[in-house]
């Protein structure tokens, strides 16, 4: 359990929310995506930590019973969910230029066209 | 071929279309003449609403260039064959022709059909006179489904109490061990309620905003004229007598000697009593109500007297 | 060798690599492109069909583990794909959806342009949502989730210059990504917790009890699959993207994608977590069910937008499976899913005759058309067909499955003494007759009433649009015809697996795993019901079929001829009566109907048009609230 992990993952989560509900230029709402994307991304590597463990990188000749290593699998999914965080980011951030050029704005409270 | 026959004398004769038609009509002129003798005069003739019908029998059916025919033709048979239907599931006192286990949802759902076939024929028609009639039509409808549902739900609790009763046999034969359901004091504002929304499905004063005739030339029926029109004021008939028997399956269904002939008599007796006390002498002493009065009548008042009694028999009064 | 076991993943991995092929050669050859999708869609379908008889019909559960990494002394080690009956239940309405969907957007889009990239995106969307309904792996069913909406963003987005696409992109995009990484963070919890993501040993694990770090994973994921299903709270972004989507997209989106969410929360909370008998769950997903429905229909009445308006039905309608589903028993997880596939048909009917509409009139803005019945005969009778079946009325699909939510709703009223679920039955029966005058208005607006100038050019549209629309215009009926049959081959075992835990782990982690950890099945009995006596509505048909001659036939039935200039009638007889004005185009439709109704509800209007006020601020808002809303109450009354 490494406590100052989680900690920060749950502010870096927080904070990305606070970004995406507060802020009204778009390009900060994407940014506050990301940061929620690395928040969770800081809490599954963390989980898969134990302590004392080393990397879990073996031939099948080292793999001996009694090993201790690091959990692999939250680490397989932690650069999954980096991946998918960088294509969410690039789409949404082509969407912004092209929100730009159409609407001549980039202030949430004007992109809204779509209402009632 | 036997059940064949037997279906087709439900369908037909009793207690489908033949008794449904002529009670219907007899309701409608006794309506009539109640209503004119209230207002002292002379009135037409009771059996005046069948000499109506054989007159636009004969007219001729003047199809708009506007509208759509095909939907313009189907709409009125459509509502008269759900009428009709309806019948074959209200029990007649202790006979009933078709019961299931899930009568009430079906009987609420083709209600609505004889409404829709006015609209749908209303806005077929093409005519602006006739979009508004159906635009007040489906907001009355809107308003009366909410009283009508919750004094559904609360007959059928009551009859059912710790299982679930939809069936309207079923809620006829517990009346007929508990006594009827208008001698019980937590049913009685849902019968109160039912009085009301009977006068609003079947169109009559104060509630007949869809076809006013003085302010939209009556609405979604303006373009009709001979056959579908004769249709359409047969459903208006029909949907008196299917509503007040529907009113005496669920609040008088108890009483049964036992000579089917018999029942249906003092059914009818029932109904007519009931079509003079809540659409005759209503509609003689009221105007008529504006469709925004009309929502929110049937949305407070009414529709407090039926949770009124939804909550009384839920606590289990 | 290529047993049927290996179906499931051909068909997806089909899916995707049709939309890496048409990638490569779309943007040259429109023929390569067209058959490229329409044969790949059309080989997913029949591979998911093929496995209608083994999984359906004899009761099997397939479990495929990719790349043969079977579980090791009781441990799940690969990825899982795990067919059961409700899987395939949702299998089957997916790949019926974009097929359908894939016919009709070959003459749909054809005046669009980078349709290489438009097909694309499709496939991808299809590939992606038969997965998530077909894998038995958590965070496969996540990274599906990615996939789908990536590729439900892009096509919002598709027609750029349509008003507010981007917008609604970009909403769809933030709402979707904070549900996403709800999900995501439940899933790492719930690893924590358990050290598996397979969901067979997840439900064995889980089947102890629930700790704090599990009840929390469990809100977290139930939160992100709500979102993916659009409930209300969650359902604004929703609104907007199925109305500038392309409409072949949109029909997409109303018919599998929110299924998707659905059978994700049907399987988090009935398998995984089995928490469905708790009451506390129940009345949650109740009353979501419940606000769902009724803000989706009392929005759509106010709409001005034809797509906009069935894009709020979608959202009601889908209220209805939640609120049915909410209740834990056979006959409401019946409904739920006779609704759901019902729904699927008819939403897909409306979407369709909308795109049609649209196709041929340029705009689906309810105060500019009107009287298309003339023109479009083929498209009004559709359409009739689909509004009433949304509607509820008899014999279409949506009367029997509404007829099923309402009977179970109450029958769980009186079972458990509690009278919210009356109300609840109360909401769903008005919710019903708002809905039917909702599709009054659109009749009136779109259909009836008079052809105003500008639509004078329309026509018909071409027949490969018009396949589609009669294909799910004949299931509505036969749906609610011989619902019967639908009942026994396909409703019952779907039900059945969803209550048999047991079933889906022996199946996945081998025989006798779930007995040792404790699982548990419930029993359910089969759904019995019938209003139908065949030889009782034959009489009626034909009794109704003569009254209809008789009406048509008696009196001289005229209609008058048109003259070709002016458009006005030859003989004054056969004009619209105007009480003797000069007529003047004067349609009622779009914002003039409903007056009333709309008069009394004003405030009530007021607050809810004012709350979806278009900013991805508030929007945002709503979803974390309401993430906010379900982790409190999970915390304190599922303890």
């Amino acid at each position: 359990m490494i406590y100052t992990n989680y900690i920060a993952s749950v502010l870096l989560i927080v904070l990305g929310l606070y970004t995406i509900l507060y802020k009204k230029h778009i390009i900060k709402i994407v940014l506050g995506m990301g940061i929620v994307d690395y928040g969770i991304n800081l809490l599954i590597v963390s989980i898969g930590f134990n302590d004392g463990g080393t990397a879990p990188i073996f031939t099948m000749s080292e793999l001996i019973s009694g090993a201790y290593f690091v959990d692999p699998v939250p680490q397989a999914l932690t650069l999954t969910s980096i991946v998918i965080g960088a294509c969410v980011d690039a789409m949404a951030l082509s969407l912004v230029i092209k929100l730009y050029k159409q609407y001549k704005t980039t202030n949430a409270d004007e992109i809204r066209r779509l209402r009632g | 071929m036997m059940t064949f026959l037997t279906l087709l004398f439900k369908i037909l004769v009793f207690p489908g279309f033949l008794f449904v038609t002529v009670i219907g009509l007899l309701l409608a002129g006794i309506d009539r003449k109640v209503l004119a003798r209230m207002q002292k005069r002379v009135g037409p003739p009771i059996v005046q609403p069948v000499y109506d019908f054989f007159k636009l029998m004969g007219k001729e059916t003047i199809i708009p260039s506007a509208a759509n025919k095909a939907a313009f033709l189907t709409a009125p048979v459509v509502g008269l064959v759900s009428l009709v239907v309806l019948m074959l599931f209200i029990p007649v006192f202790s006979y009933s022709a078709f019961s299931g286990s899930a009568d009430m949802i079906v009987v609420l759902y083709l209600l609505t059909i004889p409404g829709v076939a006015l609209i749908v024929g209303g806005s077929a028609s093409g005519s602006p006179y006739a979009g508004i009639g159906i635009s007040r039509e489906m907001v009355a409808m809107m308003a009366y489904e909410l009283p009508l549902v919750m004094v559904l739900l609360s007959v059928a609790k009551k009859a059912g109490g710790d299982s679930l009763c939809f069936s309207l046999q079923d809620i006829v034969a517990w009346q007929a061990a508990n006594g009827c359901g208008a001698f019980h004091w937590s049913l009685i504002p849902a019968a109160l309620a039912m009085l009301l929304v009977i006068p609003a499905e079947v169109g009559t004063q104060p509630f007949d905003v869809a076809e006013a005739e003085t302010e939209i030339c009556e609405g979604p029926l303006i373009e009709y004229s001979g056959a579908p029109l004769a249709v359409f004021k047969l459903n208006t008939a029909l949907k008196m007598f299917v509503m007040t028997a529907l009113f005496t399956a669920l609040f008088f269904g108890g009483i049964d000697t036992g000579i089917v002939a018999l029942n249906a008599l003092i059914l009818v007796a029932i109904c007519v009593v009931l079509t003079i006390l809540c659409m005759t002498t209503v509609h003689a002493v009221t105007a008529r109500l504006k469709v925004e009065h009309l929502f929110k009548f049937y949305w407070t008042t009414v529709a407090g007297l039926a949770a009124a009694s939804l909550v009384l028999v839920w606590i289990g009064l | 060798m290529i047993t049927y076991a290996h179906f499931p993943v051909l068909a997806v991995m089909g899916l995707f690599f049709g939309a890496f092929l048409v990638e490569i050669f779309g943007s040259r050859s429109k023929a390569v492109r067209n058959f490229i999708a329409i044969v790949t869609a059309a080989g997913a379908f029949g591979l998911i069909a093929a496995l209608i008889k083994p999984v359906m019909l004899d009761g099997e559960v397939i479990s495929y583990w990719m790349g043969n990494w079977e579980p090791v002394s009781g441990y799940a080690i690969g990825i899982g794909y795990e067919i059961d009956q409700l899987g395939l239940f949702f299998a089957l309405l997916i790949v019926t959806t974009f097929l359908l969907s894939g016919f009709y957007s070959l003459r749909y889009m054809e005046r669009d342009h980078h349709l290489g990239h438009y097909y694309t995106l499709y496939l991808m969307l299809s590939g992606s949502v038969l997965g998530l309904s077909l894998t038995g792996d958590v965070f496969n069913m996540f990274i599906m989730i990615e996939i789908m909406t990536f590729a439900a963003v892009a096509l919002t987005a598709f027609r750029n210059e349509s008003r507010g696409a981007l917008e609604a992109a970009f909403k769809y995009l933030v709402v979707g990504s904070i549900g996403s990484s709800f999900t995501l963070a439940g899933i790492a919890l719930l690893y924590a917790q358990c050290h598996t993501l397979n969901m067979a040993q997840l439900a064995s694990i889980l089947a102890a009890g629930l700790t704090p770090t599990t009840l929390f994973a469990f809100a977290l994921m139930f939160t992100g699959l709500a979102v993916k299903s659009y409930i209300v709270p969650f359902h604004a972004p929703a609104a907007d993207a199925y109305t500038t989507a392309p409409t072949s997209i949109s029909m997409v989106f109303s018919g599998m994608v929110n299924k998707a969410g659905v059978y994700g929360m049907i399987r988090l909370v009935y398998v995984i977590f089995r928490a469905i008998d708790l009451p506390a769950m129940q009345m949650l997903l109740a009353c979501f069910g419940t606000v769902t429905m009724f803000v989706g229909v009392t929005m759509a009445l106010a709409q001005h937008d034809f797509k906009r308006l069935l894009a709020f039905h979608s959202i009601s309608q889908i209220g209805y499976v939640i609120t049915s589903a909410a209740l834990g028993t056979g006959l409401g997880l019946t409904g739920a899913l006779f609704h759901a596939m019902n729904h699927t048909l008819f939403k897909g009917l409306l979407f369709l005759c909308a795109g049609a509409v649209l196709y041929a009139a340029g705009t689906t803005d309810l105060d500019r058309l009107g009287g298309l019945s003339k023109r479009m005969p083929k498209t009004t009778v559709c359409f009739l067909i689909g509004a009433f079946s949304i509607s509820g009325l008899p014999p279409f699909n949506g009367f029997v499955s509404k007829w099923i939510v309402y009977q179970s709703i109450y029958a769980k009223a009186v079972e458990t003494h509690n009278f919210a679920y009356a109300f609840i039955t109360i909401v769903a029966v008005i919710v019903s007759v708002m809905t039917l005058a909702s599709f009054i208005k659109v009749t009136q607006a779109v259909f009836f009433g008079q052809l105003p100038a500008s639509c004078a050019q329309v026509r018909e549209v071409p027949l490969s649009m018009r396949i589609p629309m009669w294909i799910m215009s004949v299931l509505c009926v036969l749906t609610g015809v011989f619902y019967d049959f639908v009942n026994e081959h396909l409703l019952h075992p779907a039900v059945k697996a969803a209550f048999n835990a047991t079933g889906y782990i022996d199946a996945m982690m081998g025989e006798g795993y779930a007995a040792a950890a404790g699982v548990a099945n419930v029993e359910v009995a089969p759904v019995e019901f019938s209003y139908w006596n065949p030889i009782l509505w034959l009489v009626l048909f034909v009794v109704m079929l003569v009254a209809v001659f008789f009406v048509i036939l008696t009196g001289r039935n005229t209609r008058g001829r048109v003259l070709e200039e002016t458009g006005a009638p030859a003989d004054g007889k056969y004009a619209t009566y105007f009480s003797g004005e000069k007529s003047m185009p004067s349609h009622v439709g779009g914002s003039d109907l409903f007056w009333g109704f709309k008069h009394d509800w004003k405030s009530y209007f007021t607050v809810m048009q004012g709350a979806h006020s278009g900013v991805v601020n508030d929007y945002a808002l709503w979803a974390v609230f309401g993430g906010a809303v379900v982790m409190l109450f999970m915390f304190t009354f599922l303890r």
